[in-house]
């Protein structure tokens, strides 16, 4: 059966280290300047003394109705047998459409091969080998989860049933695959 | 790019990491990061992925790692996958480890100076020529001088008993770490109050948190980080003392508290606890003594009387005391971990401590434990079979010094009698350089440490340096110090040596292994064993390096646990299978605590001779320091995620996410001043400047302005951090605190518009 694989991202327990930033780094080889991943401050809301912050942590949301796929040109971006959204850097021909395309700005050009780039949920790496993508392995707070969703069983669908996930801009249709949980933090 | 190309390409920069010392400048900022296939090719790849595992040296703390190698290079590196502590888990820095490893801007030779220091002209030279140079100029200090002329200071760690055994071995008594510019007094706080350094706290299992100052979210240690976050999710309460909304403040309640009043904030705590009876009184007459001298010290320090020093309301005062309490013994009011604040900073170190024992918190889940290194488990007839503690390379003795310490530890009478000697007064090295009182330091030699950066007073530390006979530092990089130092030495990296196994105990012993990932990356670079023990030769000292190699050294250490090296390396991490956390009074709340408390009177020192004798404050008394006037700020600083105090703003990856440092203002403060957001802005403390650019936020007290420390760095070799962002201890002035402390947060500045 084909996986639903999903990250969850709690907020209320991501510390903003940037374990998962550099560990991406390494995991994919991107290049210097450039991140698949990153972790900024979601800004400091509220008046002195009585403030709050949270970090959001910013990659590809996984979209199951990906804009990025419906207008490559090249069928360089495609939904792989569990649902990932891949680039096959042999075909892309840097042409940027899927970037403005992305309404998560999860893309860049990777300035070494000049394709596309963006998260993979660590697919080829790790997540077929049956390992967690490299950013979820190294949480330092533990606020990421990763699992299959089809699976009611996994740690991920079980969170999810007890925990309202949340994905970014729902009202785009994307239908992302990364759940942010904001129980316990200030929106 | 067609594909063909793109092999081309890929065939060419691998061509390049293989190649030598000269080539590998051409790879970008993250060495193995820059030759890039696509994901396919890398998981086809024929080259089979190895892990070695080892332990970190990012920060100090030694984290157990796994790391990554393929094709020959370091890849990867994650947390141990097998340590419960850790679980496979690494910091931002510890993943950082390859960009350290093949950083181009490394030092690759051992240097000679041969222009005026901090001129920045050196020769490479060979290590001989070094040790040569290094030995007849330490011979001539001593022999005109002797040996108590020569200084030595390191950041703490296992290169001590090496790079220590070259001072020890001239007859010098001036051997320092740089815990004085780190928790010192709390080490001094410990020792003084449970005659024992070695205790630490059981966050997974709280119920109950306070920090005063303490930033797990940002001063990252990954198993107290980890055990913070665990207990949190259990449902802990965090509650957060700090002028500067930090990371762990945004995880709990904060409270922004005046900065220098905490410890008034404590003894109102003390205070509310004696007259509410919520405190253990069982506890304290069984362990404890000085308990009648504390009660009345804190008599008067009601929680009005701490509303006006600290600022936070007497109500949230009495709130928290009495959740604390009714958290007991699972809760913990943290001990801190940071450079102290005030002078007589020990005595909230102190205060603290005895606030933790009016809940009976001692070697329980969830409050304090002493650490269980194997000779601990001795005494303890159903734990002594993990009782397997490492042996060690025997060494002669050394000469016995003829004069005492520059910084007066150890005698008595003075506040020096309860400095630790392990640690000392660090920040006195460069006072006795210019003072010559009690006498003058000649020759100063500094391994992994960079006191220009780490230490207040940093206009004083240069001109120090330039009074020097001698300056030696040993680094990886060309640090401030090692700018105006006469020789420095290329350290290699801890991915590419062995170390002696470090007792790492909490709750059961732990042993972690250091071992090379790979072979060396600068050919020239040595592991700071060899240096040392290869110096000492040269100096006719080498009766005190009888090892062969680290293989070596390592091997008469593990004899008596029984494990072997080819184990340990296999293993990277050891604890006595089978064993259980370990707390002596977990099962009975009446237990001895003889074995944990190591002083002579077998008590937890409420009142404390000793510290009487010393300072003739036996319980912690308050001094009220003043607070900035209108128009001044107090200063503070603290860390962050992804930077190690003085070693990592040069570090490519880190740099890239963090290369320089900002001042808070408090938004009110910002409008009043007529600055906005992102300014230049000049900061003054009187005779000193730094220029800085302006963070305005909500975070942080109006009296108060913030950076982070690490940065505005002078030495041009740091390429990437080379002048940029504020340094912190340029601007605070050299002062040497009560028990040889530095001190951080009683400098007060003005702020303009550059």
């Amino acid at each position: 059966m084909a996986k639903k694989y999903s990250m969850i991202i709690n907020l209320a327990k991501c510390i903003g280290c940037q374990a998962c930033t550099v560990a991406c780094k390494f995991q994919n080889k991107v290049p210097e300047g450039q991140f698949r991943t990153k972790t900024p401050a979601n800004g400091l809301k509220g008046t002195y003394p009585n403030v709050s912050q949270y970090f959001i942590k910013e990659a590809c949301q996984m979209c199951q109705k990906a804009p990025c796929v419906s207008v490559c040109p090249t069928k360089a971006s495609y939904y792989n047998e569990d649902g990932v959204v891949l680039i096959d850097v042999d075909k892309c021909v840097g042409c940027k459409y899927c970037m403005t395309a992305c309404p998560y700005d999860a893309r860049f050009l990777n300035k070494e091969t000049g394709a596309a780039d963006k998260c993979t949920f660590c697919y080829e790496l790790k997540v077929s080998k049956g390992e967690k993508p490299a950013c979820v392995s190294t949480c330092v707070g533990g606020a990421l989860m990763f699992g299959d969703l089809n699976d009611p069983l996994s740690e991920a669908s079980q969170f999810l049933a007890k925990h309202k996930g949340e994905v970014r801009k729902p009202e785009l249709g994307t239908h992302p695959n990364v759940n942010y949980i904001y129980e316990g933090v200030v929106k | 790019m067609n594909g063909g190309e793109k092999m081309k390409r890929r065939n060419f920069l691998k061509g390049i990491l293989y190649g030598t010392g000269g080539t590998v400048a051409l790879v970008g900022g993250f060495g193995t990061f820059n030759y890039l296939g696509s994901e396919k090719a890398e998981a086809a790849s024929q080259d089979l992925e190895t892990t070695v595992f080892s332990s970190c040296e990012m920060c100090r703390n030694q984290c157990p790692i796994a790391v990554k190698v393929k094709d020959g290079k370091v890849c990867k590196i994650e947390g141990h996958p097998n340590d419960a502590a850790f679980g496979g888990v690494i910091c931002a820095r510890g993943n950082a480890g390859p960009s350290l490893l093949y950083d181009p801007q490394r030092i690759k030779k051992p240097m000679i100076r041969i222009g005026e220091r901090g001129e920045g002209k050196f020769k490479e030279v060979s290590w001989d020529e070094a040790y040569t140079y290094i030995a007849d100029k330490l011979y001539n200090v001593k022999d005109q001088y002797g040996g108590e002329a020569i200084a030595l200071a390191s950041r703490k760690g296992p290169h001590d008993w090496f790079f220590r055994s070259i001072g020890k071995a001239l007859g010098s008594p001036n051997v320092f770490s740089h815990e004085a510019t780190c928790p010192m007094t709390r080490s001094v706080a410990l020792e003084t109050t449970f005659g024992n350094e070695a205790i630490a706290a059981d966050y997974a299992n709280t119920k109950y948190l306070i920090s005063i100052g303490r930033n797990w979210f940002e001063g990252i240690h990954v198993a107290q980080t980890r055990a913070v976050s665990k207990a949190l999710s259990n449902g802990a309460k965090l509650v957060v003392l700090d002028p500067r909304f930090s990371v762990t403040a945004s995880k709990g309640e904060w409270l922004p508290i005046k900065g220098t009043t905490d410890l008034a904030f404590v003894m109102a705590m003390a205070n509310i606890m004696i007259r509410e009876n919520l405190y253990d009184q069982a506890f304290i007459s069984q362990y404890a003594e000085g308990f009648d001298k504390w009660a009345e010290e804190v008599k008067d320090k009601t929680p009005e009387w701490a509303e006006q020093e600290t600022g936070i309301s007497k109500e949230k005062i009495i709130r928290i005391t009495r959740e604390f309490a009714a958290a007991k013994p699972k809760a913990i009011l943290d001990f801190g971990w940071r450079t102290a604040y005030t002078p007589n900073d020990y005595q909230l170190r102190r205060a603290i401590l005895i606030v933790n024992m009016m809940i009976g918190n001692l070697e329980v889940p969830g409050g304090y434990y002493t650490t269980k290194p194997a000779n601990f488990l001795k005494s303890y007839p159903d734990q002594a079979a993990y009782a397997k503690g490492l042996g060690s390379v025997a060494q002669p003795s050394f000469p016995k010094a003829s004069k005492g310490r520059i910084d007066g530890t150890g005698v008595k009478g003075t506040p020096g009698q309860i400095i630790p000697t392990y640690d000392g007064a660090v920040g006195k090295i460069a006072e006795s350089i210019l003072t010559e009182e009690p006498y003058a330091i000649r020759a100063w030699l500094v391994h992994r440490f960079n006191p220009y950066i780490s230490l207040t007073g940093s206009t004083k530390m240069i001109e120090a340096f330039k009074k020097l006979d001698l300056l030696v530092t040993c680094d990886v990089y060309m640090t401030d110090t090692a700018y105006f130092s006469d020789v420095v030495l290329p350290e290699c990296t801890y991915l590419e040596r062995y170390e002696p196994i470090f007792d790492m105990s909490g709750l059961t012993p732990k042993y972690v292994i250091r071992q090379p990932a790979v072979p060396l990356v600068y050919p020239d670079t040595k592991p700071y064993w060899q240096i040392y023990k290869e110096l000492g030769e040269k100096m006719g000292l080498g009766d005190y390096f009888k090892f062969k190699d680290m293989e070596d050294y390592i091997t008469q250490q593990i004899a008596p646990t029984g494990l072997t090296l080819a184990q340990i390396k296999e293993l990277g991490v050891w604890t006595p299978p089978g064993m259980n956390a370990f707390y002596v009074r977990a099962n009975d709340s009446k237990a001895s605590l003889d074995n944990v408390l190591s002083n002579q009177r077998k008590k937890i020192e409420i009142f404390s001779e000793e510290v009487e004798e010393a300072t003739k404050q036996g319980v912690p008394k308050y001094i009220s320091h003043p607070q900035p006037e209108a128009g001044k700020f107090r200063f503070v600083q603290g860390k962050v995620a992804v930077h190690t105090n003085a070693g990592t703003a040069n570090v490519p990856i880190l740099n890239e996410l963090m290369p320089t440092n900002t001042l808070w203002m408090n938004t009110v403060s910002c409008k009043q001043l007529g600055l906005n957001d992102g300014d230049e802005v000049v900061i003054s403390s009187g005779t000193y400047e730094q220029k800085g650019k302006l963070k305005m936020t909500e975070g942080i007290r109006p009296d108060s302005v913030f950076c982070y420390h690490g940065f505005g760095r002078i030495s041009p070799e740091l390429k990437r951090a080379f002048g940029k962002g504020i340094h912190d201890n340029y601007l605070i002035p050299h002062e040497i605190g009560e028990v040889g402390n530095a001190v951080t947060s009683t400098t007060f500045v003005t702020v303009r518009k550059a």
